[in-house]
């Protein structure tokens, strides 16, 4: 299959002027030339697959969304090759938005004065779309969503998932091969999150859309996202699927603990010091277990540990010596703590 | 084709809409203008009543009071503010979203502002003529001055929009658009005539003034409006000149815009 966007080497540069501090700094600088080069994307290659849903990784700053605009034709890179649906983007970016979709969480694309469907209507309108697909497409997303009932509501008048949800569909509306969400579930609530996902999935699966989509929300990962791609200071550092994510991750367990009868009384510092304590020793006792790492989460302690280092039960028996549990999961590694450890770069 | 002329018909539906969902801001608007009115004619009745004879400049008070009137009802019907948005929208980043539209920034944002333009025209400044004409029994006349009044009207908005576009454009390099849209603001409503008649002007400032692109913004619609000794000939000519001003301001401002969005850094996240 022909791959319908591909990255090649692609890197982009800033420039940015070196600050100085302080009031002097700050006459200093009106004329400095004192520049610094910032690598904000550094040589990455990707292929998409027509229909995919693609996670796209990467801690604050790392380069996520500075890929996405390259990929929209909104900044040039500064070199390597981009195609999307067979254009470069940042030459022809009118005739590339005609057939892409982008969301941006902290940003709307509708008329904010107007009512929602007067906003669709205009997207219809400025996208040339037939009046019959406009229909049917109409048609389609209220069998997904209650959008009829938004219809006459002016967008500034709309919570914020309401107006994400109408942002989502709009970026859908014209059928586009591509459509980008960029942070799409950044400051929901749980129920809406889980509406927003089900939406993409359903768009993805009835209009075989491919979907790039960034996130800090592994619950969109786990959802979602067959393939991810993780990148950090604008170096890609994973390209792959998450299962074999996690069988690469197989042999690590999460082993949630309770130390005290009614965990909920626990303050935060109290677990927060229990984890501490309790990493201070295990350390101690098992120095061969490098990746022996303890948190504290919402009313337990979890202990992250790689059995071919350690085996569970070791752990698990050591601690029921040296302290009374009240409790205990075992859980396999969540996609989070996965993630995790990439961007704190503990594995190679 | 069809669709073509739909596509651009329902971005002027939208500004139209748009403007018609601030009913309170029109009000205030009146409201803004009616105290501006009482300034300026406290202001030129005091100018009048010092001067040797009652025509200043071969303007009488009258005449520059009609003049003045007009040209405060055109200001707000032509003001788009696009400057203060587009420097918003840059420093924000949201620019990104108007980038992504699937026309041209230039035009889809002309489109939309001219829909606001129209109803301000209908809103303020038609009933501003009408009062003025009643009032002054025939201020103006009623023939074809009004159909090049209207002519020039359209192609002193769209001067006036690229002259905004322009100073916009500026804010990709500054991140901060007040001091300069001040600057702007000032200059284009000196010399376009909108805050006093050029024919008070010094004569050397007139001469500037006319081969400077501001005064086809309010001064040649209003006076095609008014001055009756025109020619069509020389009408027509007016219109010309700001059919020129026009494109070449447009050029500039489409190519500066152009180099301009090619070495932006998109602000936030």
């Amino acid at each position: 299959m022909e791959s319908i966007i591909t990255l090649k080497n692609v890197s982009k540069e800033f420039k940015v002027l070196n600050r100085h501090e302080g009031i002097k700094g700050g006459f200093q600088d009106l004329f400095s030339r004192d520049y610094k080069i910032i690598k904000a994307v550094n040589d990455i290659s990707m292929d998409i697959m027509p229909g995919e849903i693609c996670g796209y990784l990467g801690p604050n700053g790392a380069g996520k969304s500075t890929t996405i605009k390259m990929m929209t034709g909104v900044l040039e890179p500064t070199s390597g090759e981009i195609l999307v649906n067979g254009r470069i983007p940042y030459k022809n970016r009118t005739e590339n938005a005609q057939n892409i979709g982008v969301v941006f969480g902290q940003r709307s694309q509708l008329w904010w004065a107007l009512p929602l469907i007067e906003s669709f209507k205009l997207l219809r309108d400025i996208y040339q779309i037939e009046e019959k697909d406009f229909k049917d497409m109409m048609e389609l997303y209220e069998s997904l969503v209650d959008i009829k009932e938004l219809y006459s509501k002016p967008v500034r008048q709309m919570s914020l998932g309401q107006r994400t949800l109408s942002d989502i569909l709009a970026a859908f509306l014209h059928n586009p091969g591509v459509v980008f969400l960029d942070e799409p579930t950044i400051g929901l609530d749980v129920s809406m999150k889980s509406k927003i996902r089900d939406l993409i999935k359903a768009l993805n699966h009835e209009k075989k859309t491919t979907v790039i989509l960034t996130t800090h929300d592994m619950g969109d990962v786990d959802a979602l996202c067959k393939r991810i791609v993780i990148i950090d200071k604008g170096i890609m550092l994973y390209d792959n699927s998450i299962e074999n994510l996690r069988s690469f991750f197989g042999a690590y367990r999460t082993l949630r603990l309770r130390f005290a009868k009614d965990a909920s009384q626990l303050t935060k510092e109290a677990l927060k010091k229990q984890a501490a304590e309790l990493a201070g020793d295990l350390k101690n006792v098992y120095p061969q277990a490098k990746s022996i790492g303890v948190s504290a989460g919402e009313e337990w302690v979890d202990v992250l540990l790689n059995e071919d280092e350690i085996a569970l039960m070791k752990v698990l028996n050591h601690i029921q010596e040296t302290r009374r549990i009240y409790d205990v999961q075992l859980k396999e590694i969540s996609t989070e703590s996965v993630i995790k450890k990439i961007y704190d770069k503990e594995i190679e | 084709m069809k669709k073509k002329v739909r596509k651009y018909l329902t971005l002027l539906r939208v500004g139209i809409l748009e403007e018609m969902q601030f009913r309170l801001g029109a009000v205030t608007k009146l409201f803004g203008n009616i105290i501006y009115l009482i300034i300026i004619y406290f202001l030129w009745k005091a100018i009048f009543a010092g001067a040797p004879t009652e025509v200043v400049n071969g303007m009488t008070f009258e005449d520059t009071m009609i003049y003045l009137v007009l040209a405060s009802a055109l200001f707000y019907t032509m003001e788009m503010y696009v400057t203060w948005d587009m420097g918003r929208r840059i420093k924000s980043g949201d620019i990104v979203v108007d980038l992504l539209r699937p026309m041209g920034y230039i035009k889809f944002q002309v489109l939309s502002l001219s829909g606001n333009t129209i109803v301000s025209a209908v809103t303020s400044l038609l009933p501003t003529m009408l009062i003025v004409y009643l009032i002054t029994g025939g201020g103006f006349a009623l023939s074809y001055n009004l159909l090049f009044f209207a002519a020039a009207i359209m192609i002193g908005t769209v001067l006036n929009y690229f002259i905004n576009f322009f100073v916009g454009t500026i804010c990709f390099y500054t991140e901060s658009i007040w001091g300069i849209n001040i600057m702007k603001e000032v200059i284009v409503l000196l010399l376009s005539g909108a805050s006093i008649p050029l024919a008070f002007f010094p004569e050397t400032l007139q001469k500037v003034v006319y081969y400077l692109p501001f005064q086809a913004i309010y001064n040649t619609p209003l006076k095609l409006l008014i001055d009756n000794s025109l020619s069509v000939q020389s009408r027509i000519g007016m219109l010309g000149g700001q059919l020129f001003w026009t494109v070449v301001v447009g050029c500039i401002s489409y190519a500066f815009f152009r180099i301009s969005v090619r070495r932006i850094t998109v602000n936030g996240g």
